[in-house]
């Protein structure tokens, strides 16, 4: 479970000062699929980074199962996120000179205490779920967008992290291939009970998540669950 | 995670040849380098095998072609040096003076040893003592020898090991030719005059002997000054040793003078190539500067990734250093790998040891450097603040 309260983010570039989210409060409990949507610049990706431990709000409070992690360390922020957060791109950002199968292992790598062949193994498994068991050997320049995705879902299911945070996922891909990102997306939350947190720009994609979320301006407009359409002003 | 760095730099290896071609290139200078460096220091902590200090080097030029009476100047100079209170001891010696620019050498054969070449020196029965040479076996020549059958010599450590083993040199008699043996009366301790940066070779004396060639010619004389005689004296013994060589040219150097013009011809070069060196490493270090730098700030996305994934920023800036200490590691070991044939096949006679010694420190100055290299560019990559580096790409 993740807890924002009151988070504040200020951009300060020379003489601009940029205010990127404003009195934000947010709550997303386990097992939810929220989808975060808004123009860009909102302030999606930052709310992200904030949720995702990657960057630190200027003023307010986060939780990570009910504990504020304001004086926690870089190394113990590091910990945390490779214990509890997986993280899907739009860019997809794999390490090209690795192998896909280096690629999913990567996680791991920093969680001491996993043999290399039990490695190999919850990689090989990872990548099944995604379908690309037939691809364990190829680089990602020899692979379609949607396939460098499916690598980057399994690179962040591979340490069974209770969130997966992701920022437009299919934003570089066709509808075919997104569609398909957005199933295996779904069946992690149902079957695995994986909470996600998504940022998209398709309509239709929200409306299949459980929880629709609104911004504008670094703000809340709107939080609904979207089974329900059960609108409610901020 | 060594495992991990090895894939990468595998992965990338058409990028990293170039590093480690460099890096393989600079470590055999270096390797060159220092065996110069170690080989020439390790000679000049030898002992020399005598004192050098106070003595004094005249040379003379007869202006006749008459030897007859050029020798008997000779011999008047030589009894007018001895007659001097500040003068203790006087020796002839053939122009191969420590630290003079030439050298003398013959062959010698002994049972099984061929044609061993040999430095020799001709000097006169005072000679031990200008020199202080130490003899540890047998004795140094003497009166007596004027009867001996054979011509006598004395031989240094080296020789003695070279021609005769573990085999006893005293006594033993060499033939030279069809008219002539040399016989072996005295064995030196340790004995290098060519200069404080030689290695020992072998050498040995013979004796001169003035009455038994009336119309023979030395022009060098070595004599042992007491110690504080300056160059006062200098003046005055030229100028008295002139009157009985009529015409004759005198030139006095101090053997301390012969052998700093004798290092320079060694350092001078050492300290050149030396410079060259430290601006060819200079030239790696800034080239390996910038190839890290770049390499750096072209994977701010990896970075980012690796931070999002849960690396701390230690772990960043260990794989960097990791990633540099991996390609020098190869670099170094193809040229260990090339270095050690010289040891191996003796291409030089040089003790294995200078080369051992001259890796060790051809590696260990690589590694320093690479690290030094790495260190910033690998501080600034462990600074990257995720967030900003995932948002760059
Ligand atoms: N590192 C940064 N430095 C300065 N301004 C930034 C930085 N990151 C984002 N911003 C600004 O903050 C605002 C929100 O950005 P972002 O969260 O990326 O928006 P979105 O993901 O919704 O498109 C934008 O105005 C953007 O220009
Ligand atoms: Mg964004």
């Amino acid at each position: 479970m993740i807890t924002l309260k009151n988070i504040e983010k200020v951009y300060q570039t020379k003489s601009i000062e940029t205010v990127a989210l404003h009195n934000v409060n947010l709550e997303i409990p386990k097992g939810e699929f929220v989808s975060i949507m808004g123009p860009s610049g909102c302030g999606k990706s930052t709310l992200l980074n904030i949720m995702g431990l990657l960057d630190e709000p200027t003023n307010g409070l986060v939780e990570i199962d009910g504990t504020p992690i304001s004086n926690y360390r870089d190394k113990q922020l590091a910990r945390l996120r490779n214990q509890k957060l997986g993280f899907v791109f739009q860019s997809y950002h794999l390490i090209n000179d690795l192998s896909v199968l280096d690629n999913v292992e990567l996680p791991l790598l920093y969680r001491s205490g996993t043999s290399a062949s039990e490695t190999r193994r919850l990689a090989l498994t990872a990548l099944e779920k995604v379908g690309l068991s037939a691809r364990t050997k190829h680089f990602p320049s020899q692979l379609s967008g949607g396939q460098r995705q499916r690598v980057a879902i399994a690179r962040a299911l591979i340490g069974q992290p209770e969130i997966i945070l992701a920022d437009e996922p299919t934003g570089n891909l066709d509808s075919v291939m997104g569609e398909e990102i957005m199933n295996i997306l779904l069946n992690l939350n149902r079957i695995d009970g994986t909470t996600i947190v998504m940022v998209t720009h398709d309509e239709n994609m929200a409306h299949k998540t459980g929880r629709l979320i609104r911004f504008f301006d670094g703000q809340q407009v709107s939080d609904a669950k979207t089974a329900t359409y059960n609108f409610q002003q901020v | 995670m060594i495992r991990h760095l090895f894939k990468l730099i595998w992965n990338r290896k058409k990028s990293n040849f170039l590093l480690i071609t460099e890096i393989f290139i600079c470590f055999l200078v270096l390797f060159g380098v220092l065996s110069l460096v170690v080989y020439n220091v390790r000679n000049y902590t030898k002992p020399l095998g005598f004192e050098h200090e106070n003595v004094w080097l005249l040379t003379m030029r007869p202006s006749t072609d008459s030897s007859a009476l050029n020798h008997q100047n000779l011999e008047q100079v030589l009894q007018r040096l001895h007659a001097f209170p500040e003068i203790e001891h006087v020796s002839l010696s053939s122009s191969n003076a420590p630290f003079a620019f030439s050298q003398m050498n013959n062959n010698l054969s002994y049972g099984n040893v061929k044609d061993l070449m040999a430095d020799f020196y001709e000097v006169e029965d005072d000679y031990d003592e200008v020199m202080q040479l130490q003899v540890r076996e047998g004795r140094w020549f003497a009166p007596q020898d004027n009867a001996s059958h054979h011509e006598p010599i004395v031989i240094n450590k080296a020789l003695q090991q070279q021609l005769f083993g573990e085999e006893d040199a005293l006594g033993k008699v060499i033939p030279v030719n069809d008219s002539t043996n040399y016989q072996v009366v005295g064995i030196t301790d340790y004995f290098r005059a060519g200069s404080e940066f030689a290695a020992e070779g072998p050498a040995f004396f013979t004796r001169i002997n003035l009455q038994k060639n009336p119309n023979s010619f030395w022009n060098e004389v070595l004599i042992r000054v007491k110690p504080g005689t300056g160059i006062d004296f200098e003046e005055k013994m030229v100028k008295q040793l002139s009157a009985i060589g009529k015409d004759w040219a005198m030139e006095v150097s101090t053997l301390e003078k012969m052998r700093q013009n004798k290092a320079k011809l060694t350092l001078v070069p050492m300290i050149a190539l030396g410079l060259v060196c430290a601006f060819l490493i200079l030239n790696v270090a800034l080239g390996l500067f910038g190839v890290l730098w770049y390499n750096i700030n072209s994977r701010h996305g990896e970075i980012g990734l690796r931070r999002a994934l849960g690396a701390a920023s230690g772990q960043i800036y260990r794989q960097f250093i990791g990633e540099v200490l991996v390609l020098a590691t190869l670099g170094l070991l193809l040229g260990v790998v090339f270095a050690v044939q010289l040891p191996l096949l003796q291409v030089f006679e040089i003790e294995s040891v200078v080369y051992t010694i001259a890796i060790v420190g051809a590696v260990a100055i690589i590694y320093l450097l690479t690290v030094i290299c790495a260190f910033y560019p690998s501080r600034q990559a462990a600074a990257i603040h995720p967030a900003v580096a995932l948002h760059e790409e």
